[in-house]
């Protein structure tokens, strides 16, 4: 019995085990007791990495490349918007959902690639700064649960059958947290730029 | 003919995890603005809003 319905909801399992390990972790302190050891590897990125001295060194390398992890945000923005804004029927109400979710979801992760590398480049040239930022630590946090959510509960979600079959008000909570989740990935990349 | 929209395994992983974020997420924003009210008061001795803080 316990097989079947472990077959039948494997995903939500998943989602129940992930939950239970990261409230373990938490209330054993591991995520506290790693920390400390992290900051050798910041110093290093910062100070003995090639990308931490070309980082620090060429003011307008850095510059060129911030822009580019600008332009990869504002253009994961711009397709979340387009899309969730879709499927909570406020644009493009004249195109199938399935077609702007499908459609955008291949330009959404080549820009999320090249926002996850740029903006370990970026973060190198100050580690030292960033490591003791809590604002740093709750973008990566947003940035890790957000993509997660993206690949492997959203998108599977919304391809896996005709959004006319999903029970509207997931398909309106699914887009409000997506808009959610990368307004605070885009909000703390700016106050870390701002601090 | 049924209308009725059945929830399987995909659509009960997505709404808790969605429900979870989405309440992580305001309270993380509402407790920002808090501090912030807070930092202002201690700051000003008071925080109105659509009132100039800075304005005694």
């Amino acid at each position: 019995m316990f097989s079947t319905l472990l077959g039948q909801y494997s995903r939500s399992f998943t989602v129940l085990l992930v939950a239970i390990v990261v409230v373990l972790l938490e209330v054993f302190g591991v995520r506290s007791a790693i920390y400390p050891g992290l900051l050798p590897y910041f110093e290093w990125i910062k100070y003995s990495s090639w990308i931490g001295i070309i980082g620090t060194t060429y003011g307008s390398i850095y510059a060129t490349v911030e822009a580019a992890h600008l332009l990869s945000m504002a253009t994961i923005g711009g397709l979340v918007l387009a899309t969730d804004l879709r499927l909570l029927g406020v644009l493009l109400r004249d195109v199938p959902s399935e077609t702007v979710t499908r459609g955008t979801h291949k330009a959404f992760s080549i820009a999320l690639t090249v926002a996850i590398l740029t903006g370990i480049f970026c973060a190198a040239g100050v580690g030292d700064k960033v490591y003791y930022m809590e604002v740093f630590w709750i973008k990566m946090l947003v940035l890790l649960t957000g993509a997660c959510f993206m690949y492997f509960i959203k998108q599977p979600l919304l391809n896996s059958k005709p959004h006319s079959e999903i029970n509207p008000w997931l398909i309106r909570l699914l887009a409000v947290t997506s808009i959610l989740i990368w307004f605070t990935v885009a909000a703390t990349g700016r106050w870390i730029g701002f601090s | 003919m049924t209308n009725e929209k059945k929830w399987g395994d995909k659509e009960i992983a997505a709404f808790g995890v969605a429900a979870v974020m989405f309440v992580a997420l305001v309270s993380y924003w509402v407790s920002e603005v808090d501090s912030t009210v807070e930092l202002l008061t201690l700051a000003y001795g008071s925080f109105k809003l659509f009132n100039n803080p800075l304005v005694f």
